[in-house]
């Protein structure tokens, strides 16, 4: 029967080449899909989350938990680790066996799925969502003997939000229920997002667990790199230092922390010149990627623009300046452009040619434009800052 | 070498000029090979290491993006291992508006259809990220991860995509490439500067922050050069006397002195190729039997051709009397500080000046004087300020004038036999 056929990718004639050497090595370990066994800096949490689940599998009960923490902070590898540590104390009949099913809020295309997945993770049933709704209150409201618990991680919750919040309501309403035997986990971004975005019944229904993933500290975006990295020796101290720092200054997320090594790899690789002597990745190279990842090109835009694209620029903060305005139509800016050109000995452009100038610069976004079938009459901002602009002209 | 003297035929001038149409604009640029460089490596350790990347190349239009990431994918090509091994798939935001029809794009490149033809279209709730996006491009057990074709996809005009439904092709697509799965290398291209901004912060920190700025940083010689590249016949052209002297009249154009100026005229407004490649499009359908090569002249025509002004050119095309309106709502800014003005306004202003010439030549009437009226609005050389004209009667509606007063004056110099009193009356301080 098709329902049986798993689709899937063809498979590759040749199969994957081993890391030849220690910086290959090091890209491939540093690459954010490889997630280590164990999570460092993050077993206070573990633990937590561990004891909450444990305990009511071992009870049998149901409860919500909420966990939020800004992205790349480890919540989803968090949990999913607990999970494989649970699985692993029911395998050695420790604990209880249980379900565990995961649904993601980003992978569906309407909050409504979500009643489907659930169905169908835990009985392999499909059915419309309305179906599976009435068919999963059935399950979870009635009593059953020898019934195991459900663990439910629900990933992204802001998006199962719609306007009567009947989703997110039946998702918090059955761990209540005696007959349930559910566990719901629920992660979101933003710490208050029970309070802004549910209503009171549902909100009242998640309860009070919450948990925070804080962002990391360099110290610990560190030692995540270190433990990941273990023992290959491809690193200088100093350059780790750098990275973890600065993504700690800026973000705390662990994910831009590896593309940032990972990157830093392939600067080393490619400055020296004999492949087999590869030397340790150092302050240069880190320095680089940095440069690469966070540097906006907004400057960079600016100098490599052409003449008349830099001298619309300028009559535009000359208008700015002259109106005392962060606004001004395409008209006024263009007296000024054709004053600024007479000043530098070039021939003046016609005014198609000028809105042309001014297209190419909205179509990259330096500047803000209203749409151009208001021609002349047409309105313009600035993107960036003044002072960019002026820095960059006056750089060359 | 003496083979290739004796193949040496000369062929009619004719064919031969035929045959430079499509020769020439084939070679690529060469300017960004520190870049090329990169992204060639990333692809190659996509393909053949199985490693996921995300990249996204950021450039201004007509800078050469989709051109770096075709020689690319042709350098990759080339070799036979990701010959063998790599999967492309090539989305466009123009063209897979939304999830839907991109999902369904993906299945189908991918040649899949076979397989999950049946879910595509036998569900009516499809489950679509879940079932077809992850479970085709992916199986989750991480043993695949080394057995499995590597899957290139390549969306073009990013930044559109950025506006689907909660971005959540992205955030699959990118959480594909996070996470032990089949390897995929999903590669960007966009003109907007700030297209990191439009993602949403889940889907922001799963990209990998590898931007490839393609800006145009090279200097008039360079251009100069590049022009002489793109015209030059290459090597392998079959008529080898033709292909000579052909070169060298390219040279001799490059070096002229009035043709250089135009082109730094063209430079200095953009540096963009597209551009360029019109002009040079234009001065190539000059060609012809009895003229085989390019001339100075033909060049500067096509560059008077490209730079000319669109609205002065429309407004050589009106009649006196839409010619005289356009000069009362030109007087009516100047005195009003571009306050808005309806029809009436503009009728008193142009009998003001009928009354001053005493000569009754265009005294019109007043429907006549509206009808030329709604002709100017038709041709949006004047636009209502609001959009709802039923409300409002024709007469009383206010406008705004299009026009830049330069194009105006630009146009009454130029009007073939424009009446004197009439050109008087437009360079009168005041109607």
């Amino acid at each position: 029967t098709p329902h049986q056929a798993t689709p899937s990718i063809p498979c590759r004639s040749l199969p994957t080449r081993q890391p030849a050497n220690i910086l290959e090595e090091a890209r491939a370990r540093l690459h954010v899909s490889s997630v280590p066994e164990s999570l460092p800096c993050r077993e206070q949490e573990f633990q937590d989350i561990y004891s909450f689940v444990e305990s009511k599998i071992i009870d049998g009960t149901g409860g919500c938990m909420y966990i939020s923490g800004v992205p790349g902070t480890g919540k989803t590898a968090t949990v999913h680790e607990v999970m494989r540590c649970l699985q692993h104390a029911a395998d050695v009949d420790e604990i209880p066996t249980f379900h565990f099913i995961e649904i993601n809020g980003m992978k569906m295309t309407d909050p409504h799925q979500a009643y489907v997945q659930i169905l169908q993770n835990l009985t392999g049933q499909k059915a419309t969502p309305d179906h599976a709704a009435a068919l999963l209150d059935k399950r979870f409201n009635n009593p059953a003997p020898r019934k195991q618990t459900t663990v439910l991680l629900v990933d992204e919750l802001d998006l199962l939000w719609t306007r009567k919040q009947n989703v997110m309501y039946n998702l918090f309403d059955w761990p209540t229920q005696r007959h349930a035997h559910l566990v719901v986990l629920t992660i979101a971004n933003t710490m208050d997002l029970p309070e802004r975005i549910m209503i009171n019944r549902v909100a009242s229904r998640l309860g009070l667990t919450r948990m925070s993933f804080q962002p990391y500290s360099f110290k610990q975006l560190q030692q995540i790199i270190m433990s990941r990295l273990n023992k290959v020796k491809a690193f200088e101290e100093d350059a780790l230092q750098l990275a973890s720092r600065k993504v700690a200054a800026l973000s705390g997320d662990a994910r831009r922390c590896l593309d940032i090594c990972r990157r830093a790899t392939e600067i080393c690789e490619h400055s020296t010149t004999n492949p087999s002597a590869t030397g340790l990745v150092g302050m240069s190279h880190v320095m680089e990627a940095l440069n690469e990842m966070f540097s906006s090109a907004y400057i960079t835009a600016i100098k490599c623009a052409s003449m008349q694209e830099q001298l619309f620029l300028r009559a535009v903060i000359a208008e700015f300046r002259r109106l005392g305005l962060e606004e001004a139509s395409f008209q006024q800016v263009f007296v000024q452009h054709q004053a600024l050109c007479r000043l530098e000995g070039l021939q003046p452009i016609s005014v198609s040619e000028g809105l042309a100038v001014c297209r190419r610069l909205g179509a990259c976004r330096l500047l803000l434009l209203e749409p151009s079938r208001l021609g002349v009459l047409q309105r313009v901002r600035l993107n960036v800052s003044q002072d960019d602009v002026l820095y960059a002209l006056k750089a060359d | 070498m003496s083979k290739r003297k004796v193949k040496d035929v000369h062929r009619p001038i004719g064919e031969c000029i035929t045959q430079v149409c499509i020769n020439l604009f084939s070679c690529s640029f060469d300017f960004q090979t520190h870049n090329s460089l990169h992204l060639l490596e990333l692809l190659r350790r996509s393909a053949i290491q199985g490693e996921s990347n995300s990249v996204l190349i950021v450039g201004p239009r007509g800078a050469g993006k989709t051109m770096l990431l075709q020689c690319v994918l042709r350098d990759l090509l080339q070799e036979k291992e990701a010959q063998k091994n790599l999967l492309q798939v090539h989305l466009n935001g123009l063209l897979q508006t939304d999830d839907r029809i991109a999902l369904k794009e993906i299945t189908r490149q991918l040649n899949l259809e076979n397989v999950v033809g049946d879910k595509v279209f036998v569900s009516v709730q499809t489950e679509y990220y879940e079932q077809i996006l992850e479970n085709k491009t992916a199986e989750k057990s991480p043993g695949d991860r080394s057995s499995s074709r590597p899957v290139l996809f390549v969306l073009d005009e990013f930044d559109l995509f950025a506006h689907h439904k909660n971005q959540t092709l992205l955030y699959n697509l990118f959480d594909v490439s996070q996470s032990a799965q089949t390897p995929i290398a999903v590669v960007g291209v966009t003109c907007r500067l700030d297209v990191l901004e439009l993602l949403e912060k889940r889907v922001k920190s799963r990209f990998s922050h590898r931007q490839i700025h393609l800006l145009s940083s090279f200097g008039f010689s360079e251009y100069l050069q590049t022009v002489r590249t793109q015209l030059s016949l290459p090597d392998d052209f079959p008529d080898r006397g033709f292909a000579q002297d052909w070169n060298s009249s390219v040279q001799t154009l490059c070096e002229d002195k009035s043709v250089e100026e135009a082109l730094q005229r063209h430079f200095n407004s953009s540096k963009d190729f597209r551009s360029l490649h019109m002009l040079l499009m234009l001065c190539l359908s000059r060609l012809s039997v009895s003229k085989p090569s390019i001339k100075p002249a033909d060049l500067l025509d096509a560059s008077r051709l490209c730079l000319c002004d669109a609205k002065a050119n429309m407004l050589h095309g009106l009649s006196i009397l839409e010619l005289c309106l356009i000069i009362a709502m030109k007087h009516l800014n100047d005195v009003y500080e571009g306050e808005p003005f309806n029809l009436q306004m503009v009728h008193n202003e142009f009998k003001k000046f009928l009354q001053r010439k005493s000569n009754s030549m265009y005294n019109f009437e007043q429907p006549v004087v509206m009808k030329a009226f709604e002709h100017l609005q038709q041709l949006e050389l004047i636009r209502p300020v609001d959009g709802s004209s039923a409300k409002t009667q024709r007469e009383f509606q206010l406008m705004r004038l299009m026009l830049d007063h330069s194009q105006i004056m630009e146009a009454l110099q130029k009007y073939p036999q424009c009446p004197t009193d009439v050109k008087q009356w437009a360079m009168s301080a005041f109607g």
